[in-house]
């Protein structure tokens, strides 16, 4: 069955700070769903929202159909959603595959058997290009590696659905390429669907297939990328309004 | 659990299992002055081990850990001299007082992170006192004066077997399943959660754990001084005790509160029978725990494990 993720009209109020104000979208099982918008538009919160980090203050966030707003973070990870951290957030004192082992155990596959966590810990760290690193201990890690030790973790937990924060965030350009290119291999090979929330609009648009923009907490475009960074509304947003109106 | 599985436990839950099968096999053989000394360092140990759990293991630095040792004693006080139970069954009282507390304690308590969570505990430890002094039943402020007709010996088999059974209790929580969901919350309690670890639920069973040892062994120490009296059941410096003996032997190890007690308890009862020095012991401990806090704040275990990798496999 494919599994189904979906947002509807979800708010979030900090006191008189409106972060998210009525956003909608889905996210299927096998797709990747890009989420833009600029610094502060709410993004990460939304984020937070579905990964049950924070509760929304009104609206619904639903997997296949039953209702998941406002559960502890640990339950919605059983369920198969899970995300990363925008500041990557390792087990210092662990290895790389303590690490993934720990979301092996824990999260939506739950295997009891700490050898078997392991062993899925090993495939993981291979499949995101860490396997030189499984028994470092992870404070060890560049920043680069920290972010991909989050990917693994996310991916170790076995979650059909990932909440991605950034992970292609402050790479040179060629580690970009090479996180893109290994992103979309996982990808095909494991089936996920995935929200990434990005700032780098290269990756972004190279690995989605479709892209919801967020201003200031609301929806203002969804579609095909390309779509989406010809959308006037979204031009203005990022540069604002003389751009969507200057000659070129 | 099969042979195999017995037989890997690692040489420091080994070592730990012969000297205190030693110390018990000759305990009959041990002159009395020094049976109450021995005596005396296994309370303090279990007590050590106790706060281990929750301060060492899962990273909750708690102040206020002597109000489980404190109603410990008083449950066995009551128990002993109001309703006549065995002081054995007094002890078992006082480890389901204390794991009764820690319950109700930690739901609220464990809410709070870091410093906060170390505050709320002390403010506890100090409410718990005011609140004892006005209870008639536990003395009235004066605290519970018991016939002194102890038995050395069925003192010092009670803490033996009560320390073996929190030694075992430490190495089976750290090395199961579970031991990796309170690395994960020592570690990042956030990163934990988004991962699938139930952090609540993990830190108040810990916690409780924590709680009931340090309930039993303030059971045993009531039972050894045969009373409970409020003033120095409360004293503040018994929590501040057990903190420095874990940070000086080796925070969250499982060979640290052992040897941080000898360090720390021996020479206090060297101190204690010099008059002129009597007291000052503290200032010593502190200083120490201040120069291992800065220079090597994995203690002793913590600090041998780091420079000498060959022992990293042992002391687990």
């Amino acid at each position: 069955m494919t599994r189904v993720l979906e947002v509807s009209q979800v708010h979030k109020y900090f006191g008189g700070v409106r972060a998210v104000q009525g956003v909608s979208l889905a996210v299927q099982e096998g797709n990747v769903i890009g989420l833009i918008g600029p610094n502060g538009s709410g993004k990460s919160t939304l984020l937070n929202l579905i990964a049950g980090v924070m509760k929304p203050t009104k609206g619904r966030i639903s997997l296949d159909g039953q209702r998941i707003d406002g559960w502890p973070a640990h339950r919605i990870v059983e369920q198969g959603i899970a995300k990363t951290h925008q500041i990557p957030k390792p087990f210092l004192a662990m290895t790389c595959r303590e690490n993934v082992a720990v979301a092996a155990m824990f999260g939506s596959n739950k295997q009891k058997d700490q050898s078997e966590a392991l062993e899925t810990a090993g495939r993981v760290l291979t499949l995101v290009g860490l396997e030189g690193k499984a028994d470092s201990i992870s404070s060890n890690l560049t920043v680069q590696e920290r972010k991909r030790l989050e990917f693994a973790r996310v991916l170790g937990t076995g979650a059909r659905i990932l909440l991605l924060d950034e992970i292609f965030a402050g790479l040179s350009p060629e580690e970009l390429r090479d996180a893109i290119g290994m992103f979309t291999q996982v990808q095909k090979e494991v089936g996920f669907g995935a929200l990434v929330v990005e700032h780098v609009m290269r990756a972004v648009l190279t690995v989605s297939g479709h892209v919801v923009v967020i201003e200031e907490g609301t929806k203002i475009a969804d579609g095909s990328p390309r779509e989406v960074v010809e959308n006037p509304a979204v031009i203005e947003a990022y540069l604002g309004a003389e751009a969507v109106h200057a000659p070129t | 659990m099969n042979l195999r599985s017995i037989l890997s436990v690692g040489p420091t839950l080994w070592g730990i299992g012969i000297f205190l099968v030693i110390l018990g096999g000759s305990a009959p053989w041990i002159p009395g002055f020094l049976l109450t000394l021995v005596t005396g360092l296994l309370i303090w140990a279990t007590l050590a081990y106790s706060l281990n759990l929750i301060t060492g293991l899962v990273g909750y630095v708690s102040f206020g850990h002597v109000v489980f040792m404190a109603f410990g004693g008083y449950a066995l006080a009551f128990g002993v001299g109001a309703l006549n139970l065995h002081p054995v069954v007094g002890v078992a009282l006082g480890a389901a007082v204390g794991l009764a507390l820690a319950l109700g304690i930690g739901l609220v308590t464990l809410r709070f992170r870091g410093v906060y969570f170390a505050i709320a505990t002390l403010v506890i430890a100090v409410a718990a006192l005011y609140i004892v002094l006005d209870i008639e039943e536990l003395g009235d402020g004066k605290g519970i004066i018991l016939n002194p007709a102890v038995e050395p010996l069925s003192v010092f088999y009670t803490i033996l077997v009560t320390l073996a059974i929190e030694v075992g209790v430490t190495y089976a929580i750290t090395h199961g399943r579970i031991g990796y969901g309170i690395r994960s919350i020592k570690g990042d309690e956030d990163a934990a959660n988004t991962l699938g670890i139930n952090a609540a639920r993990i830190k108040l069973f810990v916690y409780a754990l924590s709680g009931l040892f340090a309930g039993a062994a303030g059971g045993v120490y009531a039972w050894n001084v045969s009373g409970a009296f409020p003033y120095s059941s409360f004293s503040l410096t018994f929590s501040l005790q057990m903190l420095a003996m874990i940070v000086i032997g080796g925070m969250g190890t499982l060979l640290g509160p052992l040897i941080g007690t000898v360090a720390v308890y021996l020479p206090s009862q060297v101190f204690l029978t010099i008059p002129l020095l009597s007291g000052l012991q503290f200032i010593v401990i502190g200083l120490v725990v201040i120069i291992i806090a800065l220079f090597v704040p994995g203690g002793i275990v913590g600090t041998l494990r780091k420079y000498i990798p060959e022992f990293r496999g042992m002391l687990e």
